[in-house]
């Protein structure tokens, strides 16, 4: 034997060295297949794609070290010990031993995923790179009922919106939403933090369905390690902005289901370290008091305790330069430009939310972007009658008692203005009426030859207007909104008759090249009268169209067979995204006629 | 001894219900007279239910079989009984309440002396006897009449209280039980106490009331264990404190929630996965367009048609995500696929292979290799400048002189034609009478001699052109001593004969299968046939100075197609339909064999260079060799969907043309570099159009001229063009 051993028949290099099948690692092992699975789930390791698959292309293979890395997991070992457990408690219940059986599996050991984590992802933003498949699950087990049958528990799912509700106050709070784009699915959101772009998508606030096709399983592995990851990440974030990580929340809020408010609530005032802010505290503090009533005196909050034990020690002539330092540092480097467009989008505006909307996604959006949400309930910050309140949100047929000194839209206002990045003009959105379409934030019209709905072209003016001008002062905001929403509209003429005189201009150009051709011709004409060698020019320019269509074939002539292949299924791709691209303009075209008609 | 046997009897019963109370006998006495009214009502017989009760117990209580005498004919009698059994129910008060005590249905019987008073003697006695005992006051209780069976079964069927009825064989009757008796019944069935009032649970009461008394029920003093620790307490808490604190118990840790830390505290430093080999991140799913919009513009939804229309389509071409639209917010309904994405999702991350794929993010017109600019590359052929029309069916070959002024064409319609190139006149015509194949000019320009090949013949033909010393000698050429001819050929060359042709004034090789192709070599005394059936005769070469045939002293391996000689030396090449065989001519010994790759080669030309030589095939394809190079293509061009019929070389410039049944012809330019490590340049220059298509063939044969950059053309349509380079 050699320093090492290799067993008779295996191979010394080559893709049957380096690879084995799924049932070879398993036997290595010496596990199940679901346990296999779990583990590669865990350990986040895939199959291989070797480049000749020696045992057939039915057949899965994994790297040899990937199983050799699994070889040596601890898990494993945890897991032989789980199932020994297991039989202890199984052999309890047999004997109608209950009070052991239960001390039992109270005892049962728990895997550890946190080194894990830390082994798949070595650095923070590699974590943060790959978070949209665990906020994406996370925010869609938040929502799934729990269910015995299944083995969704509810601690589970309770974890599940603890931790979404505290990263979704994370983003609020650092106002680092970028895009919100509602869909049938579910509202996408897409943030941006230490420059990596998040997507994640929440389903829409109605109970899910559990199918029975669904292997829950299988995804219950997985949250097994995407809830420590988020857990950890958020812990990290709330670490960064000087937060202590599992926040503590005001059950009443909880209770109103505003978790997400509550939780930025929390984390704004507790990440005021200045001394004005004590003060600012104990004003605003006074306001609210005297706004809600003594009711709220009463019932001093949890929360508000927290803050104040939180406050305390900056008061100390210690702390204070500290914090000081502290908050002019946060002040000026934290927030790039486009953090602060964010944060000053909704900075003058201040919405009510109605029963009907969709809060937990407002709550999230709004103060994302600076603005002051309230809603109708009992710890809301301020009441319905708020005469300051700019907006309204209301999602029904009609709204019965209205306020004349507010705006009452629909939700798809927000999330418009959101991916606009400027307050729109609200009267397409106004109560009873069916909004402009929703448009994907995500489509990118750089692409040459892609399909611009009208709405997209009217915002695109509209942005332009509001970033030619300069921004109306924040005081007259309400009254300037409809004479801003009148500059708009002259705007878009004014764009349109640019467009017109543009064209204009394109024809114009055509003409004169429509001439110069003319008599070009008819110099070559001329010419094939008077001398020979001017002839073959002639016969080009005529011929021009034709050689171009040769031009193309032949370079398609000499080359290689790959190449011709490659380009071939390009063509055809591009084919069908310009096929798709007809007939969604096709469409248009008739329903523009259909409208016509109709006027 | 009957009485007392009956006397015997009585004591049992009443020892039985002596517990009984006197309330219950009352009220049993009650029902049993209501049970006989309501037994008189029914009017099935009166005896009967009085003496169900009775009759009942017995079966329950021992089932001992007991006779009765009473029949059907003493109705009357039995109505007497009833008497008695009212008055015993006076007199014998003692039996009677005694009897009713412990259940209704066992005092019933007992109360009532049974009608027969034989006792508990076997009932086998009385089997032969008419009668079944004794009443009470000695008379003798007669059997009653037996019905037969049948009688007996269909009354059973018809009464709808049979199942009630129970024959009494003591007493001899038909006993039916009351609904109490059979809840009695049942009850003890289920063992139960058998009493329909008797509560086996009742609520206790307490006999002591608490409430408002004011003093204890003790006058004690409170005990000093109330209020003094316990001292055995106290020692096991010592006990438990020690073993505590000797560590031989412990407890159970409390529960840990795995909190969130910090974990990535300075990873600053890390840039390398732990895992050394290479990772690839899950591919980000693809982010929504405007048609996922809950509200999508209107021309993003697909109408009616469109989504019956992808009914109709495969499975896999359907689109997954037909785009809908809600008029607000409130009316999105949940994503019923919600769950069985994010499982999609969920299965495709850990078990799709995942392997780093470049995205050709190219312009498809950058795949595209560069080509020279073509005015660099002139002069070539461009456009047609004259057309010979005449012949009357399709040219299949064409041939043009050394010089250039003249040109040969051979058509289907047995003609051969010279022309004038420049004017287009037809210069001469021959009446061959049968299909030309092919049709050669001899390469010297002194002699004026056309090889043409006609079915299974090839005529050596006298142009009649150029001045007399030359037809002098062409003459002497032609000249043929035919039998001696014939001799030689008898002797060499049995497969050819060479004879003279009178009508046309020239020699006819007469072979033994159709020639389709004749090739002279360079200096215009020799040439070749090619006769593809002729097996290994299938190719011959032919001197014309010596009117000598011979067959090649090769092996051939496959189907011979064309031959051709090499420009400058004594190579001598054949196509076969999948290879090209080089052969040294003088050393007598194959050179090289050329793989084209192609399934039926049908032309080939060599490059005036020597080194380079192209083959044309049937699939359309045309490979470039460079026999210095390899074996193998050095480039194949697939430019013709349908069959090349020639490829040419041109003798100064360098381009090459090709020619289809697509009827195009497709000029290149074809450099080739003295510079040995230089590939040569292939530029596809031109696509040469005009011809019509007849018969689904195009253009059979093309030719360049040998000064000018001109090509010939011979269509399939009856006529010859002429490109040239203006």
């Amino acid at each position: 034997m050699g320093k090492h051993y290799r067993p008779a028949g295996k191979k010394k290099e080559g893709n049957a060295a380096k690879y084995v099948t799924r049932t070879q690692a398993i036997r290595l092992l010496q596990i199940s297949l679901p346990l296999f699975r779990k583990l590669c789930i865990l350990k986040g390791i895939t199959p291989r794609e070797p480049k000749k698959k020696f045992k057939g292309n039915d057949k899965t293979y994994y790297h040899v070290k990937d199983i050799a890395f699994l070889h040596h997991e601890p898990l494993l070992e945890m897991h032989r010990a789980i199932r020994v457990h297991e039989r202890k408690i199984k052999k309890a219940e047999a004997k109608k031993n209950v009070e052991r059986a239960n001390r039992l599996r109270e005892k049962t050991p728990k895997p550890k995923i946190d080194r894990i984590i830390r082994q798949r992802y070595p650095r923070f933003v590699d974590a943060l790179g790959e978070l949209d498949d665990c906020l994406t699950m996370v925010h869609l087990f938040a929502t799934v009922p729990a269910t015995k049958e299944k083995k969704i528990d509810v601690d589970l799912i309770h974890k599940c919106r603890k931790l979404a509700h505290e990263w979704q106050a994370f983003i609020a709070r650092t106002h680092r939403l970028r895009k919100t784009f509602v869909s049938v699915k579910g509202i996408y959101y897409q943030a941006e933090v230490e420059g990596q772009t998040i997507t994640w998508l929440t389903p829409h606030a109605l109970q899910q369905v559990v199918p029975d096709d669904v292997d829950i399983p299988t995804m219950l592995n997985f949250l097994q390690i995407y809830q420590p990851l988020l857990g950890f990440v958020n812990f990290h974030l709330y670490h960064s902005i000087n937060l202590k990580y599992p926040p503590l929340l005001d059950p009443e809020l909880e209770a109103e289901a505003a978790e997400v408010y509550g939780l930025i609530r929390y984390a704004q005032s507790n990440n005021k370290p200045t001394i004005l802010e004590t003060s600012e505290l104990v004003e605003s503090e006074q306001l609210e008091s005297k706004q809600d009533g003594p009711e709220i005196q009463n019932k001093k909050s949890e929360l508000r305790l927290a803050q104040l034990q939180h406050q305390l020690p900056s008061n100390e002539p210690g702390a204070l330069m500290h914090l000081v330092e502290k908050a002019a540092g946060e002040d000026g480097e934290e927030y790039d430009d486009e953090t602060k467009q964010c944060k000053n989008l909704f900075q003058n505006v201040k919405i009510f939310l109605s029963r009907e909307v969709p809060r937990e996604s407002l709550h999230f959006v709004i103060p994302a972007f600076g603005g002051m949400v309230s809603w109708e309930g009992e710890k809301a910050p301020f009441a319905e009658t708020d005469q300051s309140i700019t907006h309204q949100i209301v999602d029904r047929e009609a709204q019965g008692h209205r306020f004349l000194s507010r705006e009452y839209v629909q939700p798809q206002w927000v999330f418009d203005c959101v991916n606009a990045r400027i307050i729109l003009p609200t009267e397409n959105y106004m109560v009873g009426r069916i909004p402009p379409p929703h448009l994907s934030p995500f489509v990118d019209y750089g692409e040459e030859g892609s399909y611009v709905p009208d709405y997209a072209k009217t915002i695109k003016h509209l942005q332009a207007a509001a970033r030619k001008e300069v921004l109306p002062l924040p005081g007259v905001e309400k009254d300037l909104e409809d004479p801003q929403n009148l500059l708009a509209e002259g705007i878009i003429d004014r764009a349109a008759a640019n467009q017109a005189a543009k064209e204009k201009q394109k024809l114009m150009i055509l003409e004169k090249q429509y001439h110069e051709d003319l008599k070009k011709e008819l110099q070559g004409a001329t010419y094939t009268s008077a001398g020979s060698t001017e002839v073959i020019q002639t016969g080009e320019s005529l011929n021009n169209g034709q050689a171009n269509i040769d031009d193309v074939d032949m370079a398609e002539l000499v080359m290689p067979n790959k190449k011709r292949k490659l380009l071939k299924a390009m063509e055809i791709s591009n084919q069908r995204k310009q096929s798709k691209n007809d007939t969604i303009i096709r469409r248009k075209k008739k329903l523009d006629e259909a409208q016509n008609q109709r006027s | 001894m009957v009485e007392l046997d009956n006397q015997k009897e009585e004591p049992i019963p009443s020892d039985y219900n002596e517990d009984s109370d006197d309330s219950d006998s009352t009220q049993h006495s009650d029902e049993s007279d209501f049970e006989d009214s309501s037994a008189d009502k029914d009017g099935d017989s009166s005896s009967g239910s009085s003496d169900s009760d009775s009759d009942s117990k017995s079966e329950l209580e021992d089932g001992s079989p007991a006779q009765d005498n009473s029949g059907d004919s003493e109705d009357a009698e039995s109505q007497d009984e009833d008497d008695v059994k009212s008055e015993g129910g006076s007199e014998g008060s003692d039996i009677h309440q005694e009897g009713v005590g412990g259940d209704e249905s066992d005092s019933s019987e007992d109360e009532v002396a049974p009608r027969n008073t034989i006792g508990e003697v076997p009932l086998k006695w009385y089997e032969d006897e008419p009668h079944i005992g004794y009443d009470i006051k000695g008379k003798k209780i007669k059997k009653k009449e037996k019905e037969d069976k049948l009688g007996s079964f269909l009354a059973n069927v018809d009464d709808s209280k049979n199942w009630r009825k129970i024959y009494d064989e003591y007493n001899d009757e038909v006993v039916e039980l009351t609904k109490d008796e059979i809840k009695i019944v049942r009850k003890l069935m289920k063992n139960q106490a058998p009493h329909t009032d008797f509560d086996p649970y009742p609520t206790y009461v307490d006999w002591f009331k608490w409430d408002g008394a004011k003093h204890p029920l003790s006058n004690a003093p409170e005990p000093k264990r109330r209020f003094i620790p316990s001292k055995w307490e106290a020692k096991k808490v010592v006990q438990y404190v020690r073993a505590i604190r000797n560590g031989s118990i412990t407890f159970d840790k409390p529960k840990e929630e795995d909190d969130a830390y910090l974990l990535w505290e300075d990873d600053s430093g890390l840039t390398e996965k732990a895992n050394h080999l290479a990772y690839v991140p899950a591919p980000k799913q693809k982010l929504p367009g405007h048609d996922e919009s809950y509200n999508p513009p209107l021309e993003y939804i697909p109408t009616q048609e469109e989504i019956n229309s992808y009914q109709l389509m495969y499975e896999e071409d359907r689109p997954k995500f037909i785009p809908k639209r809600f008029t607000s917010m409130r009316s999105i309904p949940a994503y019923e696929n919600a769950m069985k994405e994010s499982f999609e999702r969920c299965l495709d991350l850990y078990l799709c292979p995942r392997v780093r794929r470049k995205r050709l993010n190219i312009d498809p017109e950058s795949l595209k290799p560069k080509l020279p600019n073509k005015k660099e590359l002139k002069p070539y052929p461009i456009t047609c400048y004259i057309e010979y029309k005449g012949h009357e069916g399709a040219v299949t070959s064409i041939s043009v002189e050394a010089s250039g002024q003249w040109m040969a064409s051979g058509s289907s319609d047995g003609t051969v034609r010279v022309w004038e190139v420049e004017t287009g006149r037809c210069l001469r015509r021959w009446e061959i009478g049968e299909a030309v194949n092919c049709v050669t000019w001899n390469p010297l320009p002194d002699i004026h001699i056309l090889a043409v090949s006609v079915g299974q013949d090839v005529l050596l033909l006298n142009t009649g052109l150029g001045d007399e010393e030359e037809q002098q000698r062409i003459k002497e050429l032609l000249l043929v001593d035919s039998p001696k001819a014939s001799e030689e050929t008898g002797k060499k060359a049995p497969s050819v004969s060479w004879l003279k042709d009178d009508k046309h004034d020239g020699i006819r090789l007469r072979h033994l299968k159709t020639v389709t192709s004749v090739e002279w070599h360079r200096k215009g005394d020799y040439f070749s046939t090619v006769m593809p059936a002729g097996e290994s005769r299938s190719v011959l070469i032919h001197q014309l100075s010596k009117k000598l045939s011979q067959k090649l002293p090769f092996k051939l391996h496959g189907l011979a197609v064309r031959s051709t000689f090499h420009p400058s030396r004594s190579i001598f090449f054949i196509c076969t339909k999948k290879t090209v065989r080089v052969y040294d001519l003088l050393k007598r010994k194959l050179i090289k064999t050329l793989y084209t790759g192609l399934k039926e080669a049908s032309s080939i030309a060599v490059h005036p260079g020597g080194d380079n030589l192209i083959v044309g095939s049937k699939e359309g394809k045309l490979c470039w060799f460079d026999m210095d190079l390899s074996a193998k293509p050095y480039k194949t061009l697939k430019c013709h969907p349908k069959d090349i019929n020639n490829v040419v070389f041109h003798r100064s410039y360098p381009l090459f043309a090709s020619c289809s049944d697509d009827s195009t012809a497709y000029v290149f330019h074809g450099m080739v570099y003295s510079d040995l490590n230089q590939n040569p340049l292939i530029v596809p220059l031109e696509i040469l159009r005009g011809h019509a298509n007849s018969n689904g063939r195009g253009i059979l044969d093309c030719k360049f001229h040998p000064r000018q950059p001109w090509l010939f053309t011979a269509g399939a349509d009856k006529l010859i063009k002429l490109y040239c380079h203006y």
